[in-house]
């Protein structure tokens, strides 16, 4: 009986200590990643997308063929519907409990913001939130996903003014820090070219009717109208445009707006829309990397179709895979960084060759887009903002 | 500012003003006959247009139909709810079916996203939406068409309540309940006869605003509009409900043309309190006297 119960000790003891070389989430077969993330509230769509059906993706597609140097990765993610102090108490309990070793792919400037102080005392990567406010800039712990909205703004102001030699612009922005880093930003860029934003307007999430904004834009005779909104209201702010038939006026979406939903939901008076594509078409691109994308998504979530926003997860996995590997077997969360650091000239096939380096920026580049029969067409190659 | 664009952004006002009235007409017809709120009205007018969404995507319907079906969905669903959940809630007070009906507004919400996901969904309108030009003035038929359609509906439930055998009744309950029942009107008929209307009211609601607002899940919070507009109307009075109703749509689209967009959302509750200071049963209510 003694015997037996010593046995049992040996074996729990045995079971619970901790291999040669421990870091949290890291074991000799898996890695354990985690986020917080929407799957419900206004941006459960594209979380649902970028976490299960784009990270998921492209991890399904790494173990089956092995995993990252002989360890199988696998996702936990939890649900704050954009709320900040949600966001908080899973992040918390991811890295206390479920002891993840990084965040990956957490969504929204507001939830990722309210983490970023926790994680940085934790000294816990946070890996390619999908966010663009330049908050999380020259922070040593983060490494950024989506091109960051300064960025944005620079590259289409210098495109739109300087190419395009356009002289009147107006904006109309959503009323939260998304709408207003772009309108700052924007107003920022005009400055070197003489000129001032004729006219800005603002909406608020939910908003049933954007016709007042719409018509006191239309007053201030803008060439150009630049949509800094989520898919719903940028619809409706479409469809408002072709109601009062103002069709002279170039509209132009941000970064995070120029995606599949919106031309849906926008249906014909989508057509001539441009702006800034931060992403190849998912689904009709004839990159070799997102037709794999495609035909991965086919086999292991045929009922999903493919968008910008499970690329955009996909991507994710594929950057925290090829630093996992650099990072090689002894994998630490600082060797994760130094790796990650190191990466110069990686040929994604998704994006162009991309390097990360300091400043921890993974997309730095967009290229033009305009609406035709219902879909993106590209208008120039990759454009730059250093 | 030209006149035009006036006379645009009031017409659009007006439009959305009409579904806030019908969403007071709705919660005003169950409030009459029971006495209580119902928040889910919102989440039933939503789940109604997601069937009829689900109809026309499988079976490519006319979109007649989808509204007959959308609206045989909502006199289901409001039919079973009452029958189901309220009823048995019988002998609770108000307050505790109003916490019922809020409690069932999350639950169909969820339910909604878990069938349907919580995205966006375009919805196809019975009107176009490219302008009619009337001299200066363009008008979007589809402003036109939710207007007239409201105002039909509208219309047809007044000469229901006037005309009817049931219209009387649900007058009756609403006037006194106990000598309603001795008059041999079934109560408990009327309720669920005023459940099934709000919901229908809600499903035609739901078909004419989902192509302008697009379809999904937390489409109902346009209920927290109707509630204001029947408040604004005074509470319990149908034609003050569509005059609370239009009123906050026009307001709501004029105050951003001088005031700060930002305050466009507290326009309606700053007239609200407003009215209520002024005429404490809105602008239609007739003023309740207790006489001892």
């Amino acid at each position: 009986m003694r015997t037996g119960l010593a046995v049992v000790i040996a074996l729990l003891v045995a079971a619970a200590a901790p291999p040669a070389l421990a870091q949290q989430g890291v074991t000799d077969s898996e890695i354990v990643l985690g986020g917080s993330n929407s799957f419900s509230g206004p941006l459960a769509f594209t979380g649902e997308q970028a976490t299960r059906y784009g990270v998921d993706l492209y991890f399904k597609v790494v173990n089956d063929a092995g995993g990252i140097n002989g360890r199988k990765i696998r996702t936990i993610y939890y649900d704050d519907g954009y709320k900040p102090q949600e966001a908080v108490a899973n992040t918390k309990k991811l890295v206390e409990q479920d002891r993840v070793f990084a965040i990956i792919a957490p969504q929204g400037t507001p939830p990722v913001v309210a983490t970023l102080g926790y994680l940085e005392e934790q000294k816990v990567p946070l890996l390619f939130p999908f966010q663009g406010s330049p908050v999380t800039r020259g922070r040593p712990w983060v490494f950024n996903g989506m091109l960051l909205y300064d960025r944005q703004a620079k590259m289409m102001i210098d495109y739109l003014v300087g190419q395009r030699k356009f002289k009147a612009v107006a904006t109309l922005y959503q009323d939260d820090e998304y709408g207003k880093s772009f309108l700052t930003a924007f107003e920022k860029n005009l400055a070197p070219h003489g000129l001032k934003m004729v006219a800005a307007e603002s909406v608020k999430r939910g908003v049933t009717d954007v016709s007042a904004q719409i018509a006191k834009l239309q007053a201030a005779k803008p060439e150009v109208l630049f949509l800094v909104l989520t898919p719903g209201p940028a619809a409706q702010a479409l469809k408002e445009r072709q109601r009062i038939g103002w069709t002279k006026v170039v509209a132009v979406s941000s970064g995070p707006l120029t995606d599949e939903r919106y031309l849906a939901l926008a249906g014909d008076a989508a057509e001539g829309v441009e702006g800034l594509s931060l992403w190849p078409d998912p689904v009709a691109s004839d990159l070799a990397a997102l037709k794999r994308y495609r035909a991965e998504m086919q086999k292991y979530f045929p009922k999903n179709e493919p968008n910008r926003y499970s690329l955009s997860g996909y991507f994710a996995a594929m950057l925290f895979t090829e630093g996992a590997k650099r990072a090689g077997r002894t994998l630490t969360r600082s060797a994760l960084v130094t790796a990650l650091e190191g990466v110069k000239g990686f040929d994604s096939g998704i994006l162009p060759p991309l390097s990360i380096g300091a400043d921890h920026e993974t997309q730095k580049q967009g290229f033009w887009v305009r609406v035709e029969k219902g879909r993106f067409k590209q208008l120039t190659d990759w454009l730059k903002a250093e | 500012m030209t006149t035009a664009a006036l006379i645009h952004v009031v017409v659009s006002g007006l439009a959305t003003g009409s579904i806030y009235a019908l969403m007071a007409i709705a919660l005003v017809i169950i409030y009459n006959a029971t006495r209580t709120l119902n928040f889910a009205q919102g989440e039933m007018l939503m789940i109604s247009t997601f069937v009829g969404w689900a109809a026309w995507e499988a079976l490519a319907l006319p979109l007649v139909v989808v509204l007959l079906v959308a609206v045989a969905a909502a006199a289901l669903l409001a039919w079973a709810i009452e029958w189901a959940v309220i009823r048995r809630a019988i002998s609770a007070t108000h307050f505790d079916v109003l916490i019922i009906t809020l409690g069932l507004s999350l639950v169909l919400r969820a339910a909604a996203g878990l069938v349907w996901t919580h995205d966006q969904f375009p919805f196809p309108s019975f009107f176009d939406n490219r302008p009619l030009v009337l001299g200066p003035v363009r008008v979007a038929p589809v402003s036109l068409g939710i207007i007239g359609g409201s105002l039909g509906l509208m219309l047809a439930l007044g000469a229901l309540f006037r005309w009817t055998r049931l219209g009387r009744a649900m007058r009756a309950v609403a006037q006194n309940q106990r000598a309603a029942r001795l008059m041999g009107i079934s109560v408990e008929r009327v309720y669920s006869a005023s459940w099934v209307l709000a919901g229908v009211v809600g499903a035609i609601a739901g078909v004419l605003i989902a192509p302008v607002v697009f379809l999904s899940s937390s489409m109902g919070l346009v209920v927290i509009n109707g509630f204001t507009a029947a408040v604004l109307g005074g509470f319990g009075s149908m034609p003050g409900a569509v005059v609370g109703g239009m009123l906050l749509g026009v307001l709501e689209n004029l105050a951003p043309l001088w005031l700060p967009a930002g305050i466009k959302h507290s326009v309606p509750f700053l007239l609200m309190i407003a009215i209520l200071m002024i005429r404490p049963s809105g602008v239609l209510g007739r003023a309740r006297q207790r006489k001892v």
